[in-house]
């Protein structure tokens, strides 16, 4: 009786299966775990499909070490306004090359290649990298 | 012997007179026992901003870079030698290095605070910072006597 009753409410929990045979039921209940089972529900081990793309920075992108004497690609970081070098939320670099692009612009500001307190007039028209207006990480400013 | 880049501005001069300069300076160098790799003019331009240097004004300038090898214990001499030198407005003195090999780590940078890296160490600092706290071992979360 107590069997029959079992046997009543696994097969309304499972009631798209076909039949439960009562057979079957006792062998569901006394399963062994450590024996591999035929099952095409389980999971199956794949990579994760949801996993974003790996981001890299523009510079890592296209393999540019900055140097001191590219004056034109350093004034793209530097703002047109106070002549400072714009931090890594807003440039969007990884850190080692926005250390360098840092030491690079201090290297060229040194040697009298740059201005210091301001861009240089005729970079203004270069295309922006970025827009310091929308940082990729918000900051205390 | 180290290779170094010698950055140089030259004050505004007509072109023999530059010439007799360039001459001078690698003069000093191979006098020394340098051996210099390489020459580049960058060009004549306005300076970014006014410099006053061997009690001149100066406004534009020319721009050289010679890239040179020489024994690191003189490089203090020849910044001394061209700091005397008053046709020379601006000179620096950089070694050359191979820029490092690195992986991009933009993507770990962008993972949200719980994940990343250098914000786990700090939690874990911050843990152990804290103070101990003497435990009862009464099987009460509370402290069940009079303080």
């Amino acid at each position: 009786m107590l069997q029959f009753a079992r046997v009543a409410a696994r097969s309304v929990a499972t009631s798209h299966r076909a039949v439960v045979t009562p057979l079957l039921n006792s062998a569901i209940t006394r399963r062994d775990f450590s024996a591999p089972v035929e099952n095409k529900d389980q999971p199956i081990d794949i990579p994760n499909p949801f996993e974003k793309e790996r981001r890299v920075c523009i510079l890592c992108k296209h393999n540019i070490v900055p140097d001191y004497k590219n004056v034109k690609l350093l004034s793209q970081f530097q703002s047109p306004y106070t002549g400072r070098i714009y931090g890594r939320h807003i440039t969007g670099l990884c850190k080692q090359k926005q250390e360098q692009v840092e030491k690079a612009i201090i290297r060229a500001q040194n040697c009298a290649m740059m201005p210091t307190y301001h861009k240089e007039m005729d970079f203004m028209q270069d295309p922006r990298l970025f827009d310091p207006e929308k940082p990729i990480r918000p900051h205390k400013y | 012997m180290p290779s170094y880049e010698l950055a140089m501005v030259l004050r505004q001069m007509s072109r023999p007179e530059i010439v007799s300069v360039l001459k001078r300076t690698a003069g000093t160098l191979l006098d020394r026992g340098c051996v210099i790799r390489k020459l580049e003019n960058l060009g004549t331009r306005a300076l970014p901003h006014k410099i006053s240097e061997h009690g001149i004004v100066h406004r534009e300038g020319t721009y050289f870079n010679i890239s040179f090898d020489a024994a690191p214990t003189k490089i203090s001499d020849f910044m001394e030698e061209f700091g005397r030198d008053i046709d020379i407005v601006r000179r620096r003195i950089f070694k050359i290095e191979e820029p490092e090999e690195f992986q991009c780590t933009l993507h770990e940078e962008m993972l949200p605070p719980a994940y990343r890296k250098d914000v786990q160490e700090m939690i874990d600092i911050a843990k152990r910072k804290q103070k101990r706290k003497f435990k009862y071992n009464s099987g009460l979360d509370y402290y069940p006597f009079q303080k």
